[in-house]
């Protein structure tokens, strides 16, 4: 029972990390159904934004990080919105080899700029340390990556439910002629969408520097585990890819206790594949008579 | 005569290589309910659809209230004047019906809600489903909705696509009422599409009637009554 137990807190924290790498797809991908590979990049991007904050800001560069970062991916999903995808609206797998494209290029160029061999983002001095449960150990920084994904989570909820742009978005996501026929600027809110989308990447990005170091190739590590959330939660449904979050990051835990790393990464895909013939809509399906 | 509202001209339209609309010319005056007939597939709802920007015409011209409006968003368009009530009971469905309606008030950029209240005095009927689901209601219900949320958007002139078609009986009525009632008592400009002949016959000023993407007939009310349009509208 102890051994079960002590599970728990790293199970969170894998689900805190899959949580937070998914929830900007919620929108791009979820809310828009734009596949965008460039999603893992933009992490990318936030992440080598603290590591560059970090000459001026030392041990705080991650939370000073955070709002930055969100900026600075959020300005690049903004500009690859304008510049390509929106031209590609409603063609899915050119979509998917458009942003692929861009995906590799912003590799390049990160290699380019900060060099091939991974880089280390300190974290800050209050994270050092971590506290005990259920018998295991569960450092400070992933108690503040369960933190970050929770408010997170919670903020996009507020905005998606309790704002105007979120109401906004709801209508033009659910029925984009009739948002048009509203007087609603569709292509304003499709703007506004991918940047929130893109920027939460560049949180997930900043987070990911602590828990181990950064490279231009962080977002491939990621961007596979970010879309299987968002479709076995059930595309736009951000209670669905929470919940996935959850359930694959206590699955990958239990059962890398149980086996191994690389066999826990199989029982977790296998999982998702027989869940999802089952449910090939994911855990939350929008119903309606509209959809029926 | 009275000013022009609506001017369409030589409208052609097009999806994709296939064209439907060969030059349509169609106008609306102040005040004046314009019916589209037709049969089934002459490019009613394309025609509809090219005046309000969701098809962008190949050529041809739109002005609404004097400005040419051929090259302008639908957004715009319903900015200045033009609502639009699609074919089919559309709505946002999984937005509550009160969040529908703010929801087209607020793009509007009003922050008074008497477009709302007014839009529910239309449809009181709505008044008791605020907090509903718009996708649980049923087609007559969501049909007044769409047209409740057009007009929030304070529309000068009104453009409905067959508002009653599939809607229940006891519903017709009421939404037959409600245009009756908007045009004749709030002179409201209308453009409507339907295939109820009995309905254009007791509202409108003036009719169009398509035939393979263009101007057949036209004329006013008087017109309506002879043989050569019911042989044009028999199925």
């Amino acid at each position: 029972m102890e051994a079960l137990l002590s599970q728990l807190p790293i199970g969170l924290s894998i689900a805190a990390v899959l949580m937070l790498v998914a929830l900007g797809l919620t929108f791009t991908f979820g809310q828009m159904g734009v596949i965008n590979m460039a999603h893992g990049e933009f992490m990318m991007a936030g992440a080598y934004t603290a590591y560059v904050l970090q000459d001026w800001t030392g041990r705080e560069a991650v939370l000073a990080a955070l709002p930055v970062a969100f900026a600075v991916a959020g300005a690049m999903g903004l500009v690859l919105e304008r510049a390509a995808v929106r031209r590609f609206y409603g063609r899915p797998l050119d979509t998917l080899l458009l942003t692929w494209g861009v995906s590799l290029v912003l590799q390049q160029l990160a290699r380019d700029i900060f060099g091939a061999p991974n880089v280390q983002v300190r974290a800050p001095g209050w994270l050092d340390g971590g506290v005990r449960m259920f018998g295991s150990q569960l450092p400070y920084t992933r108690l503040f990556i369960i933190v970050l994904a929770a408010v997170s989570a919670l903020a996009i909820w507020a905005y998606q439910n309790r704002t105007r742009q979120g109401r906004r978005m709801r209508s033009v996501m659910q029925n984009r002629q009739l948002a048009a026929c509203s007087g609603i600027d569709t292509g304003r809110v499709d703007q506004l969408t991918f940047f929130i989308g893109s920027g939460l990447a560049g949180v997930a990005g900043v987070a990911l520097t602590l828990i181990g170091p950064i490279g231009p190739n962080l977002g491939t590590y990621y961007i596979v585990d970010a879309f299987l959330v968002v479709v076995a939660g059930g595309l736009g449904r951000l209670r669905g890819a929470v919940i996935a979050a959850l359930a694959l990051g206590l699955l990958d835990s239990y059962a890398e206790f149980w086996t191994d790393a690389s066999l826990a990464k199989v029982i977790g895909f296998a999982a998702i594949v027989v869940f999802l013939q089952a449910r090939p809509q994911g855990l939350f399906v929008l119903r309606s008579r509209a959809l029926t | 005569m009275a000013e022009v509202m609506l001017e369409v001209s030589g409208l052609q339209a097009a999806y994709g290589r296939s064209q439907v609309l060969f030059g349509v010319d169609l106008t609306v005056r102040p005040g004046e309910l314009v019916t589209v007939m037709g049969r089934n597939g002459v490019g009613k709802t394309t025609l509809l659809n090219s005046i309000m920007g969701l098809l962008p015409p190949t050529a041809g011209t739109v002005t609404f209230d004097g400005t040419d409006v051929t090259r302008a968003r639908t957004f715009q368009r319903v900015r200045s004047g033009m609502g639009y009530v699609p074919q089919g009971h559309e709505t946002f469905p999984q937005l509550t019906v009160w969040e529908n309606l703010q929801v087209t008030l607020e793009a509007t950029g009003r922050t008074d809600r008497t477009a709302v209240d007014d839009a529910l005095e239309v449809f009181p009927r709505l008044t008791g489903l605020l907090k509903r689901r718009a996708g649980f209601l049923s087609g007559g219900q969501q049909q007044q909705l769409a047209i409740a949320r057009a007009l929030v958007t304070r529309p000068r002139l009104l453009i409905l696509d067959e508002p009653t078609e599939g809607v229940q009986p006891s519903i017709i009525r009421e939404i037959e009422e409600a245009i009756e009632g908007l045009h004749r008592d709030r002179g409201l400009a209308v453009l409507l599409v339907e295939q109820y002949f009995d309905l254009a016959l007791r509202l409108a000023d003036a009719f169009v009637i398509l035939d393979g993407g263009a101007v057949r007939h036209s004329g006013t009310a008087a017109d309506l009554h002879t043989d050569e349009v019911k042989n044009l509208l028999a199925v």
